[in-house]
């Protein structure tokens, strides 16, 4: 299978001297499904940013679809851009505009001149985004405010503006921290069953152990900017968890041991 | 010495003395620096009392010929501060646009844009008004450009605020979409930021009727103008009718306004 | 899988079309008001630059004017900068004066004018209505008449700035103070506190970081609406700018609208720190 995201050497330094990437490697196939765990400061925000350039990078290449994304500008970052859907811890909805306009948004990237700064959205778009909330379950709430909904409504609308892009990749930022449990699994359901049915790769931070472990094909665990570990969630085990977060797994776990893994996953 | 039990944190207690100290040797030096002394204002009380009912009261309607051209004179001063603050209200938009870190397209110059802001702003319009009147002359345009310098300065700053206290999140998630610099404006923050940026351009309003009568009394025209007229020719009842003119209008304006706003924000 | 989709869904009683029958996107609950708003104030805007007739050719023509003025302010001067200090020192202290004057006013009319505090409405009426006057009156026209009274001098500055100042800290100390939960007041008032005594224990300290935060407001303002009232003919520096700009002596001007623009930039600063301080 050909590789649709390719991290060669790739470092970042922020001004403040923090190093936030160290020469880090890796390869994400169509249809995984990766986590990427490590401990807060740990650089995970950083590589997902640096995939679309929200963050520049200092050293390396990030290739996306054998693009490398330092050399894009303007129009081509754009579209490249469009091609990589980015789901946020904060959901980053625009809380003014109805549920519809925010699922819509997935398509500017797509559009030109006055119909795009106007949102003139074509009525094919409309009913896909018509179609994606039905299957988001949120189909009764399309004209609400995007602010009137709640934590894990929001996300699920952050999940269809992202799939409204027709993205070759997912890129999640701690898509379930500021979640309750019951939406959280909700959420990394959704994620799951929407990107396996349309052989989008994602990339998932997460800060949870157990439902990285549930949910992965392939977990890479980053430490102090460095990936420590890059397999699957059963070669990890006790001592990388150790060596990734500094701690031992059952100060990882509030309430459990590590050995009830499903306990920890339905109650998280 | 009894030790008295202190009533209130001793850092808070302590920033009070400090203030006050601050507030007491300000008001020692600058009496002193200007020799101004409260009692000078109470010896003159008399004369301040028979100005006030001698020249000043009752107020007396200007000349019956003259009433048409005060009234235009109250529309030119209200016309004057509507579209200056209205004209600087867009170009301060685009440009307030450059002046935030995570709007711009070029985030190196956002604090080059605040800083001329900040030095508009901080020279007052009547300054500007003097400096224009020495290149442009005399006349209703030149109020309007001073006018219009002051309150885009304003609103460039507001408005910047108003973007970085909403938050700019959809910002970053509208960048990852892929949108445009337009787009993100227009599809984000447009929608989050419009009412905060119409109440802040009705404050304007209000700022500007004053500053446009202001600003008429020194070559501007408008009302200004007229009032200084009649102070200066000793006309002080005229002019206390034109004061109550004045008055009403403002208060009018700042109802109309405050109104206006409760519907903005609703 | 899609087409169906979209079928199933084009059903729906949810899907709100226009009437070219083209699927809406926009709120259902939205803020209609603000289009309105915009094209009226565009509409008016239109109107009074007509109204104004300004000459913007006769303007544009001369705008090379203003490039060489501007040249001219460039060249600073120090050689009257003795003069300029002085007058700036005396119109920092006119607005500092005025600024502390007012306060001591404010507070006092504020507690008359708040409703909560000798729960006397016609009392808090007659003193708002009467100082929404006062405030509605710009600021130069006051010293205007406070020149004629008491002459030349500072004193008709500060008591100018007063006037204004006084009526503008009523209205917002009056705010303040009725901000304060009702609940207090009367649970002090079954102590059997007297009103001052609730005024002074628990009202004011309560109220001190608003007032502080005003206090620094207004400073600013009165810094410059005092710096431009020499141009009314009172004294301080705004008197050198316009005299020297009139007397194209443009570097002595250059000089005292720069040190004013320091000042007033000074003055922004230090509240910023002090604000920060009180939260």
């Amino acid at each position: 299978m050909e590789s649709i995201l390719k991290f060669e050497q790739v470092c970042k330094d922020y001004p403040n001297g923090v190093h936030a990437l160290k020469n880090v490697s890796f390869e994400v196939k169509e249809g995984e499904f990766i986590s990427v765990i490590g401990p807060s400061g740990s650089g995970k925000s950083t590589l997902l940013r640096a995939i679309n350039r929200l963050i520049p990078i200092n050293g390396g290449t990030v290739l996306v679809d054998g693009r490398s994304v330092s050399e894009q500008k303007g129009r081509n970052l754009r579209r490249l851009r469009r091609e990589v859907g980015m789901i946020f811890q904060n959901y980053n909805l625009v809380y003014s505009l109805s549920v519809l306009q925010n699922v819509l948004h997935g398509r500017l990237g797509y559009m030109k001149g006055i119909r795009g700064i106007f949102g003139l959205y074509s009525e094919e778009d409309k009913k896909e985004a018509l179609g994606l909330l039905t299957e988001m379950g949120l189909e009764r709430f399309g004209y609400n405010r995007a602010s009137d909904l709640s934590g894990g409504q929001k996300q699920r609308v952050g999940i269809a503006r992202a799939i409204m892009q027709k993205p070759k990749l997912l890129l999640c930022d701690e898509p379930i921290a500021s979640l309750d449990p019951s939406s959280s699994k909700t959420i990394m359901d959704l994620l799951w069953s929407m990107t396996q049915k349309r052989g989008i790769a994602c990339l998932v931070n997460l800060h949870q152990l157990d439902v990285a472990l549930k949910y992965s094909t392939r977990i890479i665990g980053l430490s102090k900017g460095e990936i420590v570990f890059d397999g699957t969630p059963e070669q990890l085990d006790d001592r990388t968890i150790e060596e990734i977060y500094g701690t031992s797994r059952e100060n990882l776990m509030i309430g459990g041991n590590g050995d009830d893994k499903a306990d920890t996953v339905n109650c998280a | 010495m009894i030790k008295r039990i202190p009533l209130i944190a001793r850092d808070l207690k302590r920033l009070y003395t400090v203030l006050l100290a601050v507030l007491l040797v300000l008001f020692a030096v600058c009496s002193l620096l200007t020799n101004f002394n409260l009692m000078t204002l109470f010896a003159n009380g008399d004369a301040f009392w028979e100005f006030i009912t001698e020249d000043f009261l009752p107020p007396a309607l200007p000349k019956a010929s003259r009433i048409p051209g005060v009234l235009s004179s109250v529309l030119v001063t209200l016309a004057l501060a509507m579209s200056a603050t209205a004209i600087a209200a867009v170009f301060a938009f685009f440009v307030s646009l450059f002046g935030s870190e995570q709007v711009s397209p070029f985030p190196r110059f956002a604090k080059v844009v605040r800083g001329f802001a900040t030095f508009l702003r901080n020279i007052p319009a009547l300054v500007w008004a003097f400096i224009l009147f020495s290149s442009l002359g005399i006349g209703t345009g030149v109020g309007f450009v001073a006018l219009c310098i002051t309150s885009f300065a304003f609103m460039v700053r507001a408005f910047v605020e108003t973007m970085e206290d909403v938050s700019q999140d959809c910002v970053e998630s509208l960048q990852a979409v892929g949108a445009s610099f337009p787009q993100r404006v227009s599809q984000a923050i447009l929608p989050s930021c419009l009412s905060g940026f119409l109440s802040w351009f009705l404050y304007c309003v209000e700022v500007n009727i004053r500053a446009s009568t202001i600003v008429g009394m020194v070559g501007g025209g408008g009302v200004g103008l007229t009032l200084f007229s009649y102070i200066k020719s000793f006309q002080y009842d005229i002019a206390l009718s034109i004061i109550l003119l004045v008055a009403v209008m403002v208060i009018v304006v700042d109802r109309i306004t405050s109104r206006l706003r409760k519907e903005i924000l609703k | 899988m899609s087409e169906n989709m979209n079928k199933t869904i084009l059903d729906f009683e949810t899907v709100s079309k226009s009437g070219s029958g083209k699927i809406r996107v926009k709120c259902r609950q939205r803020n209609r008001f603000i289009p309105v708003f915009l094209a009226g104030t565009g509409i008016l805007t239109v109107v009074s630059l007509i109204y104004l007739n300004i000459d913007w050719l006769k303007m544009a023509s001369r705008v090379p004017d203003i490039g060489e003025v501007f040249w001219e302010l460039g060249h600073l001067s120090f050689s009257n900068m003795d003069l300029i200090l002085s007058s700036l020192l005396e119109t920092i202290s006119i607005a500092v004066l005025s600024l502390l004057y007012s306060l001591i006013l404010g507070i006092f009319f504020g507690m008359l004018a708040a409703g909560n505090i000798l729960k006397h409405p016609v009392l808090s009426a007659v003193v708002q209505s009467f100082f929404t006057f006062l405030r509605a009156v710009p600021t130069p026209v006051w010293v205007l008449l406070m020149l004629v009274c008491l002459g030349m001098g500072p004193e008709a500055g500060v008591a100018g700035l007063c006037v204004h100042t006084t009526a503008f800290f009523t209205k917002s100390f009056a705010q303040s103070f009725e901000s304060i939960p009702a609940e207090t007041i009367e649970a002090l008032e079954a102590t059997g506190t007297g009103r001052l005594s609730i005024f002074f224990n628990a009202v004011l300290p309560a109220s001190i970081p608003q007032i502080v935060a005003w206090a620094g407001m207004r400073l600013e303002t009165n810094f410059s609406e005092c710096a431009i009232l020499g141009m009314v003919g009172a004294g301080g520096i705004g008197y050198v700018i316009s005299n020297s700009l009139q007397g194209y002596d443009y570097g002595t001007a250059g000089t005292a609208i720069l040190l004013v623009f320091l000042a007033a930039y000074f003055i922004e600063r230090i509240f910023v720190q002090i604000k920060r301080k009180f939260h």
